[in-house]
């Protein structure tokens, strides 16, 4: 039978032809098309991302997160005008950003309100709680987020790994309890994630960035991207020496790495702003929320060869992700990236519930509804929940 | 495909996070804080310093300006004192270095022009609203009901009319449009001072008129401003040159509005207080009086010694947000320099 085939020009022709129609739009809506959009008041608005206090100095960082250009023209500590300087320029075009340099003698623990102003008399503030010396990068405190993050990712995932032995003298159906048990926790850290990622998001960034869908489209992405290389990873191992529970084991651990990294910006992001007991508690809080991590990844290696040095080697890679997420979180905090690290450790993790759910489901006869796996999935999220308290 | 995509969202990421590295360096450049300090930056600096050339408004000028009116004589004697005056509505005005405000105005400024006549002289105000709302002029002070400003609003557009009445009582008072919503009209500019001298005259004196403002450039009923005749700091940074044993008066008015009250302090000296400037005995002999709004009086004093003395509001806050001057004292030995005397 013949079948009429368009050429490909035409087929390429049809592809841009819609393309062409919207660029005429845009140029018509820019140029000669521009009076239409005209209505209503267009007001300036800029976001105070980041305050640090330095000796003698407060420095802000400011974008303009509004629709038009603003020139910033004055900034006050405590609603009182003080002289400053801001670098590189006061005008800033969509999206810029400034740093504004207030010399002023702080007190520590001190609240204070940083006001800026931008020309048309419209006043932007932003409260800090209290003030605290900004962490200078040094080999000590290098050192200290590095003990900090060993605390909370590296140590309590080995123990969790301990539950090894345990978890493979057990029968299958306890075995899919477990499974379905890592899973319940992994479904809490992705929402913990999310919702922490949606908070600072609220707290730090203008709402031009669309707080929300950038979590979601970031999570999303970070799922599917994972996804791809995961199912790839899989297919490597049923032809290499890797068995599908390790590599289920090694997705998990990188799922759970990328969660933790998250988890040490926040811990490094606290103890940049200067609560420091509020941390220590988050670092107890962490430890005992992160040792189930461990189950997570003991759970599907304890099917086949007990494999210490892997075993190690993934809690390294679940637990290590802490200090890296220390050192940014407390020397390079920015709002912007700590919702984007955020939400890729939420997307990870979705990844890292489906591969197991899946690998229940292929174990335990095509069954995702026995009570092993419900009670399991259900005991894992009220686990989360209660040690959470903690945190 | 996705190494593209993975690479282009991490570049996009950077630039969100740490955009204008690329931005050229400036070169350096240095201000002092009101500590003291010197500071130097690469980039723009960010204080209220007024420079005379960018001034609009010269609050100089304003400072020592009397405005006596076109003067006649009426054939029963009377002096007759003919003003006109201009308001408008859609100027806006660079109040502060870069900041920029709708000011409502009378004859172009904030505050209005300084009027003056004698007690007893007929004070004829041709009224003209070249604005876009409607406005009036109400004076304080002894007039028919009619002429108060109050019920008569004159329509936008080139509405006029005249107040007449008799300069009284002795003293110094203020005059504001009296449309609702009020607080909308004086809070934009619409006020100045009206000065009744005694028909005697004042002793000889070096006068000025100081009221005391405050500018709400956000609209959030807190004023983000504060100042001595509009711009924030302006006599801090320009301050008033005067000379020593010479008697200097100062006419002060407050129109803050939003905050119950303003005061003033004066440093190194103390001056004689008359409330309202209708009594000629002084009721306080002080550094620091609290004014009410559209509360004002005359303060009389003399420098002894030469040097640098600030007067400002000692509700701090209001000085740290522009109201606060200096006085530069001169020294004046061989008193070559005498006060002026006032009112023709």
């Amino acid at each position: 039978m013949e079948i009429s085939k368009p050429s490909k020009a035409k087929i390429i022709a049809s592809g841009i032809i819609p393309f062409a129609f919207l660029i005429l739009l845009m140029a018509y809506i820019f140029g000669p098309g521009s009076d239409l959009l005209d209505l209503g008041v267009q007001l300036p608005e800029i976001t105070i991302e980041k305050i640090d206090f330095v000796n003698s100095e407060i420095q802000v960082t400011v974008r303009n997160t509004g629709p038009i250009p603003v020139e910033v023209v004055l900034a006050d500590v405590n609603d009182r005008i003080q002289p400053a300087a801001i670098e590189p320029d006061g005008f800033l075009e969509r999206f810029e950003t400034a740093l504004v340099r207030i010399p002023f003698e702080w007190n520590v623990a001190e609240p204070y309100t940083i006001g800026l102003t931008v020309g048309d008399g419209t006043r932007f503030e932003k409260v800090i709680e209290a003030a605290a010396p900004a962490l200078e990068p040094s080999l000590e405190l290098v050192g200290f987020f590095a003990i900090i993050g060993t605390y909370v990712g590296i140590i309590p995932v080995m123990i969790g790994l301990l539950w090894l032995p345990f978890i493979k003298k057990i029968s299958k159906n306890k075995y899919h309890f477990f499974l379905a048990l890592t899973a319940g926790l992994l479904l809490f850290l992705g929402i913990d994630s999310i919702e922490e990622a949606l908070e600072v998001s609220k707290e730090s960034l203008a709402g031009s960035f669309n707080g929300a869908l950038l979590v979601s489209t970031v999570t999303v992405l970070s799922f599917l991207g994972l996804y791809y290389a995961s199912e790839k990873l899989v297919k490597r191992a049923e032809s290499s020496k890797m068995t599908k529970p390790v590599a289920i084991a090694l997705m998990i651990a990188i799922g759970i790495g990328l969660h933790n990294f998250g988890e040490g910006l926040a811990i490094g992001a606290a103890v940049g702003l200067g609560s420091i007991a509020f941390s220590t508690f988050l670092i107890v809080g962490f430890a005992l929320h992160n040792t189930t991590e461990g189950i997570a990844i003991a759970a599907p290696m304890s099917r086949g060869k007990t494999m210490i040095g892997k075993l190690a080697v993934f809690g390294v890679i679940a637990g290590a992700p802490a200090i890296f997420g220390a050192w940014i979180g407390g020397f390079v905090y920015s709002p912007f990236t700590s919702v984007v690290f955020l939400s890729v450790g939420a997307g990870a993790i979705f990844q890292v519930i489906i591969a197991i759910l899946k690998w229940v489901r292929e174990e335990g006869d095509k069954n995702l509804s026995s009570a092993a796996v419900a009670s399991g999935f259900a005991v894992g999220m009220l686990i989360m929940y209660l040690t959470s308290i903690l945190v | 495909m996705l190494s593209i995509l993975v690479v282009t969202s991490i570049i996009a990421a950077l630039y969100f996070a740490y955009p204008s590295i690329t931005d050229a360096k400036n070169e350096e450049k240095k201000f002092v804080t009101h500590t003291g300090a010197v500071i130097s930056t690469t980039g723009e600096i960010l204080d209220p310093v007024y420079t005379a050339s960018t001034v609009e408004f010269d609050p100089m000028q304003y400072l020592r300006e009397f405005n006596y009116g076109r003067v006649s004589q009426l054939p029963d004697g009377t002096t007759l004192r003919e003003f006109t005056i201009i308001a408008e509505d859609d100027n806006v005005m660079e109040v502060s270095p870069g900041v920029f405000y709708n000011v409502w105005t009378f004859n172009g400024t904030v505050p209005g022009p300084t009027i003056r006549a004698t007690e007893g002289d007929l004070v004829r105000v041709l009224f003209i609203n070249n604005g876009l709302k409607s406005h009036t002029m109400h004076f304080h002070g002894i007039h028919p009901a009619e002429m108060d400003g109050v019920f008569e609003p004159v329509g936008p557009g080139g509405g006029r009319f005249t107040y007449e009445f008799e300069a009284g009582p002795v003293g110094v008072h203020p005059y504001h449009c009296h449309v609702m919503p009020l607080e909308e009209h004086i809070v934009h500019g619409l006020y100045g001072v009206y000065i009744v001298d005694p028909k005697e005259g004042r002793p000889a004196a070096d006068e000025m008129v100081m009221v005391l403002n405050g500018l709400d450039t956000d609209f959030d009923t807190e004023n983000n401003f504060y100042a001595a005749n509009t711009i924030p700091f302006y006599y801090q940074h320009h301050p008033i040159q005067i000379s020593t044993n010479q008697l200097i008066r100062v006419y002060v008015l407050n129109m803050v509005e939003f905050d119950p009250i303003n005061n003033l302090h004066l440093h190194g000296n103390l001056y004689h207080y008359y409330p309202t400037g209708t009594d000629t005995v002084p009721s306080a002999y002080t550094d620091m009086i609290t004014l009410s709004q559209t509360e004002r009086g005359i303060m009389e004093f003399e420098y002894e010694y030469p040097g640098k003395y600030l007067f400002h509001a000692h509700k701090v806050e209001f000085s740290e947000k522009g109201w606060v001057g200096i006085f530069l004292v001169n020294d004046n030995p061989d008193q070559s320099q005498t006060g002026i005397e006032y009112g023709n």
